[in-house]
């Protein structure tokens, strides 16, 4: 072959060729499972990072009055609609009394009867003692006998009595009348304070049973937030704390703070209840039920080593990052610390300051990994 | 590699058997000396190719003797082993179109057999090289056969059937596509190298431009060979 | 001795590129199909990794997650925790549907993953860009194959969900890309189904008197309430503590929860065995026949280009050339050609074909290196036609006649 000689055509071939084997070595080596990963790294940064819990909840009334009847009965009038402010005291409404105001009229009929009773008992008992004193004077002046004194003397006590029963019985009478005016004042459905009418159950002409509610009252100054925390991501929860609200019907954060941590957590659902606040109520009044979203800013740290948390993977049950050593992988147990909302992890063990950590990469690693160190694995437009 | 040329003793050729059974060559008797270029000359079906081709050591003949150089090749039968290494060592052929092998150079078309009988490719090249001295295609060594002249290739051809010095050569019309001059001037050159290598070499023609340039010829007239003497005016 | 084969090469070599190349384009696609097949078989594989599981707790006599539809309690995996040899386990959902970002939806798989921390089962194990989950509702972390951005707004079902990570191959045994949120987002969005199927509930719910009923206030409303909550996930992720057979705790918990539970090969058993099994067999019945047809075609190609050499053939042989370097100059020519094929082959399909696949296509090494010995093997098979008719080829034929 040595004498072949170098023609245009054996140019040719070469121009061809090579490329084409070029490429291929390329094709074998730079692409799939051969290929090197193409990874970012980090240095462990020491900063202080500001850790904040995320909570969701609902917009909630603190006080919430369900205004209904004490029995049951049929509403005959109903004078406020949702969205009425109302005063303390303030009739809203009134069920149908029935019979109670013929019962009371009844009443007025036995107690003037009894009035009458009354005072014939108290002229017989007038005219007894009159009777008494009288037979007493002529027996002293020896003008009649003991007998019929003693007989008039218990005429007078027979009319005491009456008497006394009569004055019962009309204390008993208008006693009854008050209980049925009572009853009568029961059936209105009166407003215990200032509040807002939320929901109204039930039209004029609707038969409740005894405790239904017929309208909902809430207090707007009481609107508050019931909000769910994660327990898993709920270290440092505690009233008090400053707390930003979105309002899932307005873009726009408002502030608030945390008036209490519930004593009792959600069992089922793994999640700690808190009761957010707004510090000013938003206008307008954010609906009852609508949903939040909450985010409680923790307390700053003391600045610690800090690693983004895209750099913690599991790797044989082990938590910890791949350090880049020398352009080699390593995988390093860490202990993690507390944690932003904007992905920083506090590393308390592992990693110094300044160690290069493997963020992104475009596949699995493991220790024998080829790596090609890159400014962004995944191109982000924008 | 030079002998005694090649001799044939009442060589017969018969195709197929029995009734359909042909004879092609009838009893050939034919002796070329070292040095001689003969003609052979015969209409189609006359048995000239069945004739080249036993000679060529292609097919085998029914009967006869073939001795080449001092070797009796056959007696009723092989008795040569290796009929390729035969005529790739000791008979070389010329053919009517050149037959060049198209993908390699006039050198390598050349080197190429005596590559085969196992030379170095250097050695190989270096004796088809030589023989290109000889023949004048010095300067178209590197060429490729598509890109040669016909005499040219005739001649690469020459060399190829020269180059690893065989007692016989057989030439199949090798001046059919040329015109007299060039015709001519292939003959000179087969003298001169029968000469020269002390081969013999067998013509085979039906071209009157040449015809009076061989001292003998062989007709050949169905199956059987007559001698003839020829005009001779061959190229001294 | 020089070589025929590489002399013919190079006399004919933009005929013999050019033939190469149709051929390479051939063995291209027949590489593509089987790069098909193994990404079918590592999109399922993938699913399994990234999940980061030893073991699927399901619902008993089910094949879920993936195969089967599976619920469980949401707090089954409090029990599971406590058995001994578990060191890790996660509730997680899986729901396959369109996920709504501007005009345009893209269908892939939700996937509900327990608050936790990073590394913990079912989370995304590695990223591309941006960071994990922090928050405990409405964030997400993409598939790059979702083609979402990062700070993107998703809507699946109800709600609304920011993009805060991407990352890469994970994907559902089926192709479709994760999306990753939380977990009890995802139990909402599994049951919900959007408002006006809430409404027409809360209406049939209404319209049944044996909830509506006046003289229990409240019972509706409680019969709503538990309408509209889901506290089942699809499977309970566990990983085996170090020291722990993953079969011994597979059985313990079959034994003591009473649920089924795969270990890892029996999951790739079910994916790979029962979920993909006929779209791989389809694709490996389509490399079959690619093969064949490649085979065949070389075989033509090398047969044409022999008899295109007849005449050079008879008269190598009349000059006394040996069998052997004749189908020695066939069949390296036939190799030649494959190899040309092969590397053209390789390098389209990586290069070219690979990428406008829209689901995973996965070009193995090792694939490759069969395939080239398969390459090879074929042109030699193929050679033996031509070689067969090269050897038939009779010397005499060079002499005139």
């Amino acid at each position: 072959m040595k004498r072949f000689p170098i023609q245009k055509r054996t140019l040719a071939i070469l121009v061809v060729l090579l490329p084409l084997l070029a490429l291929f070595v390329y094709v074998a080596l730079r692409s799939g499972p051969l290929a090197p990963v193409p990874v970012t790294v980090a240095r462990v940064e020491n900063r202080s990072i500001a850790p904040a819990l995320f909570g969701i909840g609902t917009v909630e009334a603190r006080f919430t009055y369900k205004i209904g009847p004490t029995f049951a009965g049929r509403i005959e009038r109903l004078e406020v609609q949702v969205g009425d402010l109302v005063k303390a005291g303030q009739i809203l409404g009134a069920m149908d009394p029935v019979d109670v105001d013929q019962r009371i009229r009844a009443q007025d009929a036995a107690l003037k009867r009894a009035e009458a009773q009354l005072s014939e008992a108290r002229a017989r008992q007038t005219y007894a003692q009159t009777q008494a004193r009288r037979y007493k004077e002529l027996l002293s002046a020896r003008a009649t006998s003991e007998e019929i004194l003693a007989g008039k003397n218990n005429d007078l006590q027979i009319a005491e009595a009456s008497l006394s029963a009569a004055q019962q019985e009309a204390l008993r009478i208008s006693a009854e009348r008050a209980a049925l005016i009572a009853q009568h004042h029961n059936l209105s459905l009166i407003a215990p304070v200032d509040s807002l009418v939320a929901l109204r159950n039930a039209d004029p002409g609707t038969t409740l049973v005894a405790g239904q509610a017929v309208v909902e009252l809430i207090d707007p100054q009481s609107l508050w937030i019931n909000v769910r925390f994660d327990q898993i991501h709920a270290r440092g929860l505690s009233a008090n704390l400053a707390a930003q609200i979105v309002l899932r019907s307005q873009a726009k954060a408002v502030q608030g703070q945390i008036l209490r941590v519930e004593t009792m957590a959600d069992a089922v659902t793994e999640e700690m209840l808190a009761k957010v606040v707004f510090d000013q109520l938003p206008e307008p009044l954010p609906a009852i039920g609508e949903l939040a979203e909450v985010t409680v800013a923790l307390p700053a740290l003391a600045a610690a080593p800090v690693i983004p948390n895209a750099a913690i993977q599991r790797n044989a049950g082990q938590l910890g990052v791949w350090q880049v050593i020398d352009g080699d992988l390593q995988f390093t147990a860490v202990t993690l610390g507390d944690a932003d909302l904007e992905g920083q992890v506090q590393v308390r063990e592992g990693l110094e300051v300044g160690d290069q950590v493997v963020v992104y990469s475009a596949k699995a690693l493991t220790s024998r990994s080829r790596i090609d160190l890159v400014d962004q694995v995944h191109e982000v437009p924008r | 590699m030079t002998g005694k040329g090649i001799r044939i003793e009442g060589l017969k050729k018969r195709y197929g058997r029995g009734d359909t059974a042909v004879d092609a060559l009838k009893g050939v008797d034919m002796q070329v000396a070292p040095g001689e270029v003969v003609g052979l000359v015969g209409p189609s079906g006359s048995g000239k190719s069945t004739l080249l081709k036993c000679l060529g050591a292609v097919i085998e003949p029914t009967a006869g003797r073939m001795i080449l150089g001092d070797e009796v090749i056959y007696d009723n039968g092989w008795k040569v082993k290796d009929l390729r290494a035969l005529r790739r060592d000791r008979i070389g052929f010329i053919f009517q179109a050149p037959y060049l092998i198209n993908f390699l150079d006039v050198t390598d078309n050349v080197a190429l057999l005596p590559m085969l009988a196992g030379k170095s490719n250097a050695e190989s090249r270096k004796q088809a090289v030589e023989l290109f001295k000889a023949l004048d295609v010095e300067h178209r060594a590197k060429a490729m056969p598509a890109q040669l002249s016909g005499g040219e290739q005739q001649r690469v051809a020459i060399a190829r059937g020269l180059v690893n010095r065989p007692p016989v050569i057989l030439a199949d019309e090798p001046t059919a596509p040329l015109d007299s001059e060039r015709a001519l001037a292939v003959i000179r050159i087969l003298n001169q190298m029968a000469r020269k290598f002390d081969t013999a070499i067998i013509v085979v023609t039906h071209d009157e431009k040449i015809m009076p340039t061989f001292k003998r010829i062989y007709h050949i007239r169905d199956g059987v060979t007559y001698e003839e003497a020829g005009e001779g005016r061959g190229f001294d | 001795m020089i070589s025929l084969a590489g002399r013919d090469i190079m006399n004919a070599w933009g005929k013999f590129v050019f033939t190469g190349l149709g051929l390479g384009l051939l063995i291209g696609v027949t590489l593509s199909m089987a790069g098909i097949y193994r990404g079918m078989v590592d999109d399922g594989k993938a699913l399994l990794d990234n999940s980061g599981a030893d073991l699927w707790v399901v619902q008993k006599d089910t094949l879920g997650p993936y195969a089967e539809a599976s619920s469980v309690y949401d707090d089954t995996w409090r029990g599971i925790h406590a058995m001994p040899g578990v060191a890790r386990v996660a509730n997680v959902t899986y729901l396959t549907m369109q996920v709504r970002q501007g005009d345009r939806d893209v269908r892939s798989m939700v996937t509900g993953v327990m608050a936790g921390e990073p590394g913990t089962p079912g989370w995304p194990p590695y990223l591309v860009a941006g960071r994990q989950i922090t928050r405990g509702h409405y964030e997400a972390v993409a598939d790059i194959a979702t083609g979402f951005n990062l700070g993107d707004r998703l809507q699946i079902r109800r709600n609304h969900y920011t993009v805060v990570g991407l990352t890469r191959r994970m994907v559902s045994s089926g192709g479709d890309p994760i999306v990753f949120i939380p977990l009890k987002d995802a139990q909402e969005t599994q049951f919900l189904k959007d408002n006006d199927a809430i409404l027409q509930q809360r209406r049939r719910t209404t319209a049944n008197p044996n909830f509506n009923r006046p003289q229990i206030p409240g019972l509706l409303e409680a019969v709503i309430a538990l309408q509209s909550s889901n506290a089942y996930v699809n499977a309970v992720l566990v990983q085996v503590a170090t020291g722990h057979d993953a079969e011994e705790v597979a059985q313990s918990i079959r034994r003591w929860k009473r649920l089924t539970v795969y270990t890892r090969s029996q999951m790739e058993e079910i994916l790979i065995g029962k979920l993909i099994a006929t779209s791989a067999k389809q694709i490996a019945m389509f490399l079959v026949i690619l093969s064949i047809v490649s085979a065949a075609i070389v075989a033509f190609i090398i047969y044409t280009l022999t008899l295109g050499k007849i005449r050079e053939i008879a008269v190598l042989k009349l000059i006394g050339t040996r069998n052997r370097t004749i189908a020695g100059l066939i069949m390296q020519q036939s190799i030649a050609l494959g190899i040309i094929g092969f590397v053209v082959g390789k390098i389209t399909a990586t290069l070219l074909m690979a990428p406008i696949f829209p689901k995973y296509v996965l070009l193995e090494p090792l694939d490759s290196v069969i395939g080239f010995v398969a390459v090879v093997v074929i042109c030699i098979l193929a050679s033996i036609f031509a070689i067969r008719a090269a050897l038939k080829v009779d010397p005499a034929e060079a002499i005139g006649s």
